[in-house]
């Protein structure tokens, strides 16, 4: 009897291994036909004939400790490629015909030696002609050499680290805000507070991350070009516990406006400590943790009047962005998330580059992304020659419950909420 | 030598020199990355075995080990320009002093608490690494212009089989038999004179040495990514798993767990985007619960059972019924 389950259980193993084999290949066929005779795959040089598709793929993080992001970039990815091929595919010059766009996605679990793995049967096995990268700084870390070693177009978004760019590669292109940015931005939204009002005491909660020590150096840098008084810095490890010592400090140094970018457990936990230790600074900036629904849903009105730089909000006003909420809506009950605009813009880029290459070539390619000056639903974008994007910066904040995009003015869905209300009067 | 060792001799040299001549045959770089993969997991798996499954010290550190000879090699390699081999040798050698040094301590702790202890002190490490060095180390743009897969390949290759030669020869001498001894009865072989600290020790430097060495590979190899990633306790668990998955307390278990695990986690997560990590989770769970001994013992049983049949079948007599 034993023998037979040690055979069922091998023969299932086996099984399952065979029905792996033969499982779908990749999530996101086109709907549309090509317009010529499908012949070869798309590769580094021409071959007279069309190929049957235009091949890109991603490796995302679907699973893990990015998952989340990762699920806001893939529907931006596959409404974009589907709208294309509604629309015939891409125009290729060369084979002077419209091609459909194949897009292959693979989970990468947020694991970036398994991005590595991805990223090469990417290559090998499906031959793209260009990669849309994930969501992390890691795994863009892990990502982006690997398409410089294939010399494959990269556009990855979902990462503000700006080190990244600063390696050297040519193949990589992010239209998204970076640390830069960010660190900039901030001076400039809170100088739009009439000068009466405006805060001038600033306390910084860096996180020992490469992200966090970045923008710490920025920060300092751009203080003091805006005319802002750094007056407490606290570092701290990702998942502490207790930040209460670093908001007492501040408290009394009188800071007016925290700068922090913690992540969504750190994020919650200063929020919470801060309202527990009567510190309301008049403005705070925590960049990534209060970007999900959780935070309103876990803090109420204690997470009112954080404001994040998430690179993208649905009420942006630019060609196309009604048209991806309305979708988004359909599927999913909500407006585009805040990764899922930049995620379709990338593929808006690609598309344009590829037509305006009119060749599959990846050199041609590449040298067309460098070249972009188009609108996508992010607004305007062009790069510079390390790959960083020139593209609008916008702020969000929690006002309400709701996340509205305050800055810049002529984008914003309501006006930044300044100054902060204690959280004993919420 | 009989002639079966003969047979099985010839065997491994033909795999060997198979293993040598695989980029001749196999271009595809996403291959020869699949190959390194299990390279990387046997090798991590099969050092784990000498202290796990041939010695009893169910240690869920592993990690640590296998981190240190990533950070000391991308360190010293990178960063101060020490030639590859050094590095990687530097990383091991720091591993195995690592090891030692809490080695003492650690063998103090037995069973589920030996885990636990090891599992929090490779933890311990993590954060610590985190801490001092949060930058991700990415490789220079001068280094990836020449990067070759194929150097890659090779390194893990020649490691793999150092890890599974040192594990053979290990077990097969006086050491591995009282190793073998502790791991059955601690109590028993300190009273026939056989040094439990002694033989754990010895199993934990050699294993330490071996994930540091595994380690230095994986540090020539990696891309981009922040140093405390390989300190990161899924590389203890999945160590732990494929050596179960295949078989503890053999060499061969960690070699068939290793290659099983890697081509069939790869070929889930290409085929099955959305449900790979619910299936492959699923089958694990399946093979540990039914089949405690791995897939060495699967195969043990798979045999007995159609050579049973077979027999039945015949109308020829059981090898226990003929008695």
């Amino acid at each position: 009897m034993k023998s037979r389950m040690y055979l069922v259980i091998v023969a299932a193993i086996l099984a399952s291994t065979l029905l792996g084999a033969c499982g779908p290949a990749t999530p996101t066929e086109p709907a549309a036909q090509p317009t010529a005779a499908p012949t070869t795959a798309p590769g580094t040089a021409p071959e007279g004939e069309a190929p049957e598709y235009i091949e890109i793929g991603s490796s995302i993080p679907l699973t893990g400790k990015y998952g989340a992001l990762g699920a806001m970039v893939k529907p931006g990815y596959e409404y974009a490629v589907a709208d294309i091929n509604a629309a015939g595919g891409i125009y290729v010059e060369e084979y002077g015909v419209q091609i459909p766009v194949r897009l292959t996605l693979y989970d990468d679990e947020s694991d970036p030696t398994k991005t590595v793995s991805r990223m090469e049967s990417l290559f090998s096995e499906n031959d793209v002609v260009a990669y849309l990268g994930g969501a992390g700084s890691d795994m863009h870390a892990a990502a982006a050499p690997i398409a410089e070693k294939n010399k494959v177009p990269y556009l990855g978004i979902a990462f503000a680290l700006y080190s990244i760019h600063q390696q050297g590669y040519q193949y990589l292109f992010s239209p998204f805000p970076k640390s830069p940015d960010q660190a900039r931005d901030v001076f400039e939204a809170l100088n739009t507070i009439p000068e009466d009002q405006r805060p001038s005491k600033v306390a910084v909660f860096q996180e020992k991350t490469d992200w966090g020590i970045e923008l710490w150096d920025l920060w300092q840098q751009y203080a003091d070009e805006y005319g802002y008084e750094i007056v407490v810095h606290e570092e701290y490890a990702p998942r502490s516990e207790d930040f209460s010592a670093m908001i007492l400090k501040a408290k009394d140094a009188g800071a007016e406006v925290l700068l922090s970018v913690p992540n969504p457990p750190d994020g919650l936990a200063i929020q919470k400590q801060m309202a527990e230790l009567g510190w309301t600074p008049k403005f705070s900036l925590m960049i990534r943790a209060p970007e999900n629904v959780s935070w309103t849903e876990t803090l109420g009105a204690t997470g009112d009047y954080a404001a994040i730089f998430a690179g993208w909000h649905h009420g942006e006003t630019f060609p196309g962005v009604a048209e991806l909420n309305a979708a988004y809506e359909a599927e999913f009950g909500r407006p585009a998330d805040l990764l899922t605009g930049p995620a379709y813009a990338c593929v808006q880029i690609l598309a344009d580059a590829i037509e305006r290459a009119g060749t599959l070539d990846r050199d041609a390619i590449r040298d067309a992304i460098a070249a972009t000056d188009m609108t996508t639903v992010v607004g305007p974008v062009t790069f510079n020659a390390d790959g960083t994007g020139n593209v609008l910066n916008p702020m969000s904040q929690w006002v309400n419950g709701q996340l509205e995009l305050v800055w810049p003015e002529d984008q914003a869905t309501a006006p930044l909420a300044y100054p902060a209300l204690p959280f004993d009067e919420r | 030598m009989t002639g079966k060792r003969v047979l099985a001799a010839g065997l491994l040299v033909v795999i060997i020199a198979v293993l040598v001549a695989l980029p001749l045959f196999v271009k595809k770089e996403s291959n020869i990355n699949l190959a390194i993969m299990v390279g990387l997991y046997v090798s991590l798996a099969s050092s784990w075995n000498i202290l796990g499954g041939y010695t009893g010290q169910t240690s869920l550190g592993h990690a640590a080990f296998f981190g240190l000879g990533t950070l000391v090699t991308r360190l010293l390699w990178l960063s101060t320009g020490l030639p590859l081999p050094l590095s990687i040798l530097a990383g091991a050698l720091v591993a195995v002093i690592f090891s030692l040094i809490i080695g003492a301590p650690a063998f103090k702790l037995r069973g589920a608490y030996f885990a636990i202890g090891t599992l929090a002190l490779g933890q311990v490490l993590y954060v610590i690494v985190g801490d001092r060095w949060p930058m991700i180390t990415s490789l220079p743009a001068a280094q990836l212009a020449t990067y070759s897969i194929l150097s890659r390949y090779y390194v893990f290759l020649a490691f793999t089989v150092l890890t599974i030669a040192v594990a053979y020869l290990l077990v097969n001498s006086r050491f591995g038999l009282g190793m073998m001894a502790v791991r059955e009865e601690e109590d028993a072989a300190e009273s026939l004179g056989v040094s439990a600290l002694r033989h754990k020790l010895l199993a934990l430097g050699v294993s330490s040495f071996l994930a540091g060495l595994v380690g230095g590979a994986f540090a020539f190899y990696h891309v981009g990514y922040y140093p405390q990633l390989p300190f990161g306790p899924l590389w203890s668990f999945d160590a732990v798993t494929i050596a179960f998955i295949g078989g503890t307390g053999t060499i061969i278990g960690p070699i068939i767990g290793g290659v099983f695990f890697v081509l069939l986690r790869e070929l889930l997560a290409v085929k099955l985007v959305e449900i790979h990590l619910t299936v492959f989770g699923t089958l694990f769970v399946l093979v540990v619960l039914f089949l405690p001994g791995g897939l060495v013992e699967a195969w043990s049983k798979t045999r007995d059972a159609l050579a049973r049949r077979f027999r039945k079948q015949q109308g020829r007599p059981l090898p226990q019924e003929a008695g």
